[in-house]
């Protein structure tokens, strides 16, 4: 944060902040590397040949050439399967992405704006719904999917995605913390509709939580493996979590019986940064919103 | 339904249009409520129904419950829960505040960002890549820590997975995997308390440890709350860790060591889905207890 | 109703009564969609070659589950035969027990269609709950002769047999051999043991003249299935479809513990595993003589290990000495199953019998030693021409019928049970020997715990 008041304390502060600083700083560098080396490692291993990966300095760098046999190798599993199975996962987050926005962002703010009946009951039932285990859920998710006939169908999956208790209470916190009621009571003293108060006042204060929960549910569909793995028929419509799983099982290492080296370590390592990378990508993007719509001093108590 | 609306009367007392506005909020609600129900409530219904019924469909009181406490993994498997559970709800509320406010006070934008992009990256690795990482950063033989471990006196694989280390381990990946997340949505509550609030406690002289204290904590209280709510449900339902590790040490360390792997066990390996949603029942029972006890002392439902 | 303003009690009585009638409308959707769910698929079936078939559809696309390692023969099937409609699905083959297919199965049944028509497991003991489930199709009732049955290996679809009906066909076997580096034995100047005491004797030697050097591994998860298996050890006796013999303390056990545990100590034999991490490192270039199945020759010394062409060749694995009942142990080897629902059983039995006999896949394609002995002869013929091993691989033909029947497949898995019980033992330093009770008490456990009667 910057402290642009230049007053007496601030000519001492240097000398007395820096050992408190130092320590700050060194708290989260450590944390940088307890977060990042099992990263930079992946993404090494994804260079090296199997025999690299287990004889070599565990932080050297591979070559390109290993590297690029590893990528064929990794595209050469049926057929350049990773390619589709990336298709997939995108198709499915998006669309579910879309839908989890348009019905959580207004559910959130009703909830923590507005005073309705069943609002209470609202909050506690998505909180019990959101703390239940989900083994035994897979069982009722299925045999509801197969009564309106979509087993087989891309909707088997996304409209659970689109279920997203989590990111309603994002938003109601969001707006239950930042957003001052005075504000919106004020909009509708100018006659503004709840509709009108909504898409001009609330939507607006909003774009950090819709980045958040945006992200968020993008991320949590995206790396969903249970769901897609029981509800998808055919293998054709894996997405990339349940693929790269599948992969897993064809190296000898996790499972001995496999019989020929289908896979090996080192394209298991590539795959799963081909994974991971649009997540990534998504992250970068959100971030630049999880910021910038600061409220600070949009009120005035 | 003929009951009428119950905040009519109130009105006298509140800025008019409550009326319409109820009506608003219903209409935004409208959309999740279709979907909370036909995803939530009614396979958690369903579920409750399986607790209680046996494989005929035929209601069994209790009966599921008994079984599956029978089960001589059971007992153990709750054990293993509650120390894993301590260490977990510690490191994830000390640290992922701690690193929030630490973050916060960075006077450099670009170094803030970066930094949390960084915690983040572990978040987006699901499945499959954490078994490999694992492994590997586990393996002393392999590992690039391996001066660490072995400082630490573990020479191979099979002694860092020791029974006795498993909480920690599984807390340890866990937090790589889950505290980034929360970083974030603790940066951007931190990034949403109001300048002013925070001039006025520098102007009082406060100091970081004093404003961090008796400032910013308390206006996170409900992020806090929801996390430790959350964290706390993760946490009991441990599932994803020990099964990773189990699947990268074949078998050696992880199978059967928390009762969400039970549950699975007992659904899909023993085709015994009842005793399976006897499990899930209790776990919810004790995560909506603990959530109650929170949001009863913090008024967490509060729209103020 | 007109309600007032409610005081706070009454309100929280209000949303208790509301939170009930939510349950309740909950409720009548949920047994809606029981009732959907429900309805079986039970009408319009003949019985017939011993089961009750569905309505058989000429023609209907046949639904085919491989995991990726088995997709080449689903491939050279549809290659061969352009005619069949076939729909090839791959799945991780229930790899390190996820279970795939039963969760599938139990799915399925409750939804009443969906299930493939034929499947291909990578484990030996879906039929220990598929034939309860009413999935497996019996095969030796009508759909396939006896003449190809009988051709498989002795006792090799001893799994896929409950109360004397076959449910599924072996596709490969993993009868254990003794491996070993050919020249590097000669080097050393030793011969290829013959009995356990032999065996324990070298180690022994090896230890002393070649420190470092291993004649075996016992780190794995299917130790057990190598050395307590072949040594005749009644840890895993399936009696019955639901009933187990478990004593893990007899002398056929504690003789190959002890053996096992001088060895481990004098470090001739690793407890590392063979796959990890740590073996590759330090120990890849350090194997003369190794127990372990058929799959061994080519998925660890040549694919993991990396050891050149020429130096690997096989023998029969060890005997107890005066032991004329030779036996041997066995590692996985994956199964075919049939699906009771199939709509088109024959072209279901087409593909089955083609998979698992016909030489243009098992006999030429297949990475592990076919299950059907005909196929095995052209398969070790290849093996014999490509030249990797510097033996021929006789010894895996003798083995392939000496496998201790008494040691069975059951829904619990040994592998882990071992895994989970005596392995950690191993790494803390504690003797084999000493494990013995705890892991029959384990294997009980287990068994009891899946519903098996166990006796000792």
């Amino acid at each position: 944060m910057s402290r642009t008041n230049p007053q007496a304390p601030a000519r001492r502060r240097p000398t007395r902040n820096l050992v408190p600083r130092l320590l700050s700083g060194s708290v989260l560098v450590v944390f940088l590397v307890f977060f990042v080396l099992p990263v930079i490692w992946l993404v090494l291993a994804a260079t090296k040949t199997d025999q690299q990966l287990v004889h070599g300095n565990p932080l050297s760098i591979g070559s390109w050439h290993a590297f690029k046999a590893n990528w064929d190798a990794l595209s050469g599993f049926q057929d350049n399967a990773i390619m589709q199975w990336l298709g997939n996962s995108t198709l499915y987050a998006v669309i579910s992405l879309v839908i989890t926005l348009c019905v959580t962002i207004p559910a959130g703010y009703a909830l923590a704006m507005t005073e309705f009946r069943g609002r209470h009951s609202l909050l506690v039932a998505t909180l019990v719904v959101m703390l239940m285990p989900t083994a035994t859920l897979v069982v009722p998710l299925f045999l509801e999917v197969n009564a309106v006939h979509l087993i087989g169908s891309m909707w088997s999956i996304i409209l659970p995605y689109s279920f997203y208790p989590f990111g309603v209470y994002l938003t109601y916190i969001y707006f239950s913390t930042a957003v001052p009621k005075d504000l919106l009571a004020a909009a509708r003293m100018d006659g503004c509709t709840e509709i009108g108060v909504f898409r001009h006042i609330a939507l607006p204060l909003a774009t950090p939580v819709i980045a958040l929960v945006g992200f968020f549910s993008f991320v949590a569909n995206w790396t969903n493996y249970f769901l897609p793995y029981v509800m998808l028929p055919e293998s054709s419509q894996m997405p990339i979590q349940v693929g790269v799983g599948s992969l897993l099982s064809n190296v000898p290492s996790f499972n001995p019986a496999v019989g020929t080296t289908a896979i090996e370590r080192p394209q298991l390592a590539l795959a799963t940064l081909v994974a991971i990378t649009p997540v990534l990508v998504v992250f970068l993007f959100a971030q630049r919103f999880l910021v910038s719509g600061m409220l600070a001093g949009a009120t005035k108590e | 339904m003929t009951v009428v609306n119950s905040s009519t009367s109130s009105a006298g007392r509140r800025p008019r249009g409550t009326d319409r506005q109820s009506r608003a909020g219903i209409a935004f609600v409208a959309g999740y409520v279709v979907l909370l129900i036909a995803f939530g409530i009614l396979p958690t219904g369903y579920a409750v129904y399986f607790a209680f019924t046996d494989a005929g469909g035929t209601f069994s009181g209790f009966s599921n419950f008994i079984t599956t406490a029978q089960d001589f993994r059971f007992m153990d498997a709750v054990g293993h829960v509650a120390v894993y559970l301590l260490f977990w709800l510690v490191s994830l509320v000390v640290f992922v505040v701690g690193l929030s406010l630490l973050l916060h006070r960075l006077s450099s934008g670009v170094a803030s960002k970066s930094l949390r992009f960084f915690y983040y990256i572990p978040g987006a690795l699901a499945g499959a890549a954490s078994v490999l990482v694992w492994l590997f950063m586990l393996d002393p033989s392999v590992s690039p820590v391996s001066s660490l471990l072995s400082t630490l006196g573990f020479h191979t694989f099979g002694e860092v997975i020791a029974p006795g280390n498993l909480a920690l381990l599984f807390t340890i990946i866990a937090f790589w995997t889950g505290a980034g997340g929360w970083i974030v949505v603790m940066y951007g509550a931190l990034n949403n308390i109001p300048k002013d609030v925070m001039e006025a406690a520098r102007i009082d002289g406060a100091n970081a440890w004093q404003t961090a204290w008796r400032v910013q904590i308390p206006m996170l209280r409900k992020w806090i709350i929801y996390m430790v709510i959350l964290a706390f449900a993760a946490g009991a339902q441990l599932f994803v860790e020990p099964q990773l590790l189990s699947l990268a040490s074949v078998g050696v360390a992880g199978r059967d060591y928390s009762l969400n792997q039970l549950t699975y066990d007992f659904a899909f390996q023993m085709n015994n889905i009842n005793g399976a949603a006897a499990v899930s029942v209790e776990l919810l029972v004790v995560s909506v207890t603990v959530a109650g006890i929170f949001v009863a002392r913090s008024g967490f439902f509060d729209a103020d | 109703m007109t309600v007032t303003k409610p005081s706070s009690s009454q309100k929280r009585v209000f949303t208790a009564r509301r939170a009930a009638l939510l349950a309740g409308c909950a409720t009548t959707v949920l047994l809606t969609v029981t009732a959907c769910g429900g309805g079986g698929s039970s009408a319009g079936t003949t019985t017939k070659d011993g089961f009750a078939q569905a309505p058989q559809k000429k023609d209907s696309t046949l639904t085919v589950w491989v995991d990726a390692t088995r997709m080449d023969a689903a491939k050279l099937y549809q290659k061969l035969h352009p005619e069949v409609k076939l729909d090839i699905v791959s799945y991780d083959g229930d790899a390190n027990g996820s279970n795939y297919l039963q969760t599938k199965t139990q799915l399925f049944n409750r939804t009443g269609k969906g299930w493939p028509d034929v499947v291909f497991s990578s484990q030996n003991n879906e039929a220990s709950w598929a034939v309860d489930a009413g999935f497996a199709a019996p095969l030796n009732k009508g759909l396939i002769d006896d003449a190809t049955l009988g051709n498989f290996a002795k006792g090799a679809n001893d799994v896929c047999t409950v109360n004397g009906k076959l449910y599924c066909l072996r596709n490969d076997l993993s009868q254990a051999v003794l491996w070993y580096n050919a020249p590097l034995l000669k080097k050393f100047g030793y011969t290829v043991p013959t009995t356990w005491e032999e065996y324990q004797a070298l180690g022994e030697k090896v230890a002393k003249e070649h420190p470092g050097y291993l004649v075996g591994d016992a780190g794995d998860s299917f130790t057990p299935e190598i050395y307590m298996w072949a040594s005749k050890c009644g840890a895993n006796h399936i009696t019955g479809p639901k009933a187990v013999s478990v004593n893990t303390t007899s002398e056929a056990c504690t003789k190959m513990a002890k053996l096992m545990d001088v060895l481990i100590k004098n470090k001739s034999m690793s407890i590392s595993g063979v796959f990890s991490t740590d073996f590759g490192k330090n120990e890849a270039d350090k194997v003369l003589l190794m127990p372990g199945p058929a799959w061994f020759g080519g998925a660890v010394f040549r694919d993991t290990l990396k050891v050149p062409a020429k130096q690997i060749a096989a023998a029969p694995i060890p005997q107890w000495k005066g032991d004329s009942d030779v036996s041997t142990g066995n590692v996985g080897g994956g199964t075919w199953l049939l699906s009771q629902h199939s709509t088109n059983i024959k072209a279901a039995t087409d593909f089955l019998k083609w998979v698992t006999t016909d030489n243009a896949y098992q006999g030429e394609k297949a990475p592990g030693y076919p299950a059907y002995a005909p196929a095995a002869e052209v398969w070790l013929t290849g093996q014999g021409t490509a030249g990797y091993f510097a033996s021929d691989l006789s010894a895996l033909k003798n083995a392939s019928s000496q496998v201790w029947s008494q040691w069975g497949s059951g829904q619990f898995s040994q592998e882990a049970i071992w895994a989970a019980t005596v392995k950690p033992a191993i790494t803390a330093g504690k003797t084999i020997e000493s494990q013995l009770p705890a892991w029959q008490d384990s294997i009980v456990k287990y068994a009891q715990s899946n519903g098996y009667k166990v006796s000792k």
